[in-house]
């Protein structure tokens, strides 16, 4: 690993635990279009962005974990990371009239899609030292 | 390895004072039952109740489903590092209560999954409305840890096949079968003029109800692995995962897997099956690279020609099926993959969020955003306002009558990546 770490995240649940987080005020797609224009800009994918099996209609959340820089080197950009956010952009764009927004469902059911929503993220976070149990 | 399954053929269950077999049907003591369960303090209440093929029920939201094994000879425990000592198992005899089930059901958040319909157009999709199911309702104390809940349920399933069993250990066995795994040492010799093929045997390893374990232990944090298939048959590999509840490998799944069954039945005919590699599907990039490359290595380490890899669940672990692919061909292994579709209501979506050119021989259990509707049933075990929350399922799922309209992902086992479905395709 070299470089920064950072969670980019619309789930407002990570912001008490996390220690390097970007936070998107928007949608699920937002997040993902956000993580992409990192990834052109040289950022890394540490995580997976289709993490947890549920579609874009069933989940308001969205997070990715990236490495500030890539190989020391912002002049490149890493082709799998590349592909990896342009296949989860892709499966989201194939339902993005049905998208899942925040604020939609009962507030006890999505602090629940907001909790699986860290819990899957949790291995990534810790193994990457950006997550505290006790918060920051 | 050798391992006898002796199986006690189960064709209907009924309540009676003493749990036990007789004449195909298997009497529950439910008072024995419950307070067996009770004894779980995670547990604030327990009930049981009973599902048969063919009656007009609806159990939902399903967690796990488990069939009732136990070890009758032979080293170790049933679900070992679960419910027994964590040592070795695989040999021996073990008693399978065949035709039943113990279903899980109970809300561990409040976006729920798995349906399963005993009659009607959905039971056609589910491989559990076969099977006499014995349905545990569990609810937690107040404020119960979310993991901790997961725990109780899958422990109150794991127990309850056991304890099935377990009273039905003296009953002769209407069939018994055998399955034997060679030495390496003798393996490797035993048909020269045919490939050697092993099973890449992917779980599910996101987090919590995304998870799976193996002796115990929590399936992310081990290195790929081999594994004897005759383990899986006595319970060393356990399901902690329902989400989506599809395409997620039950226990009783794993316990019956078809592809390890499959393979024996192939072995000596047309290839040398050799053995199993368990691997991961974990989030993190790094681990994907890790245990892909590890799993191969093992695969290299045989002398493999030929490698079956199936998977678990979809998106992310799409992932990993394809570095699985591409890695074992570029190592001159030939590979076939097994897995299910997300490819929209329309099927005309991409099926996977990943591929490769090596990825040539690939076979599907279906799309799993295909809607169907499910007429009302009159008896629901469970929670039936969950069909609104239900993945695959959408606010407006469940109408006044009780009809729910959904997607296959919401079905337990409906599109099941190890063929373990009730629907197939044939080529004539």
């Amino acid at each position: 690993m070299s470089g920064r770490v950072v969670l980019v995240t619309n789930n407002p649940r990570y912001l008490s635990n996390v220690t390097s987080i970007d936070f998107i005020d928007g949608s699920s797609w937002d997040v993902l279009v956000k993580v992409r224009d990192m990834v052109h800009g040289g950022c890394k994918l540490l995580s997976h962005p289709l993490y947890g099996n549920l579609r874009p209609y069933q989940q308001p959340f969205r997070s990715a974990i990236l490495s500030l820089k890539s190989d020391n080197d912002y002049s490149r950009v890493d082709e799998y990371s590349l592909t990896l956010i342009e296949h989860a952009l892709s499966v989201y764009r194939s339902c993005l009239d049905r998208l899942l927004l925040r604020g939609v469902l009962p507030p006890a059911t999505e602090e629940d899609y907001a909790f699986m929503d860290m819990e899957l993220m949790k291995q990534t976070l810790l193994q990457y030292d950006i997550f505290s149990e006790k918060g920051v | 390895m050798k391992l006898e399954l002796h199986k006690v053929k189960v064709s209907k269950l009924a309540w009676g004072d003493k749990t036990a077999v007789r004449d195909g049907v298997l009497f529950v003591n439910k008072e024995e039952l419950v307070s067996m369960l009770s004894e779980d303090e995670r547990l604030a209440k327990v009930d049981v109740e009973l599902a048969m093929p063919g009656e007009s029920v609806r159990i939902l939201p399903v967690k796990d489903v488990i069939e009732p094994r136990c070890k009758i000879e032979g080293k170790g425990g049933i679900f070992p590092g679960m419910v027994s000592d964590v040592e070795t198992v695989g040999e021996g005899k073990t008693l399978v209560l065949e035709g039943a089930a113990v279903v899980t059901t109970g809300k561990i958040v409040r976006f729920q999954e798995g349906i399963i319909d005993m009659s009607g157009p959905g039971a056609d999709y589910c491989p559990y409305s076969q099977t006499n199911n014995v349905v545990l309702l569990l609810d937690p104390v107040v404020d119960l840890e979310k993991h901790d809940h997961e725990a109780a349920c899958r422990l109150a399933g794991l127990k309850t096949a056991a304890y099935l069993a377990e009273c039905c250990r003296d009953c002769e066995p209407d069939r018994v079968d055998v399955y034997e795994t060679l030495s390496f040492r003798e393996s490797m010799h035993a048909y020269p003029d045919l490939p050697k093929v092993a099973y890449l045997y992917m779980l599910q390893s996101q987090g919590l109800l995304h998870d799976t374990w193996v002796y115990g232990v929590d399936a992310k944090k081990s290195l790929p692995t081999l594994i004897s298939p005759t383990e899986v048959m006595d319970g060393a590999i356990v399901s902690g995962n329902c989400v989506s509840a599809c395409d997620k490998n039950n226990t009783y799944v794993h316990l019956n897997n078809p592809i390890i069954n499959s393979m024996y039945e192939h072995h000596g005919k047309d290839f040398n099956f050799v053995g199993c590699i368990i691997t991961n599907e974990n989030v993190t990039l790094a681990d994907k690279k890790r245990s892909s490359s590890y799993s191969i290595k093992l695969a290299s380490m045989m002398g493999l020609d030929g490698l079956l890899i199936s998977e678990e669940g979809f998106g992310n672990p799409d992932a990993d099926l394809i570095m699985n692919c591409w890695k074992a061909e570029r190592a001159g292994m030939k590979t076939t993959l097994l897995t299910d579709e997300y490819a929209g209501q329309d099927g005309a979506s991409q099926s996977l969020a990943d591929s490769c050119p090596e990825g040539d021989a690939c076979v599907t259990a279906g799309n799993a955003n295909e809607v169907i509707t499910l007429p009302p049933m009159e008896k629901v075990l469970g929670y039936p306002d969950e069909a609104n929350i239900i993945a695959g399922g959408w606010d407006g799922s469940l109408a006044s009558d009780g009809t729910i309209t959904v997607e296959l992902q919401a079905i337990i086992g409906s599109t099941c990546e190890l063929g373990f479905t009730k629907l197939g395709a044939y080529t004539i």
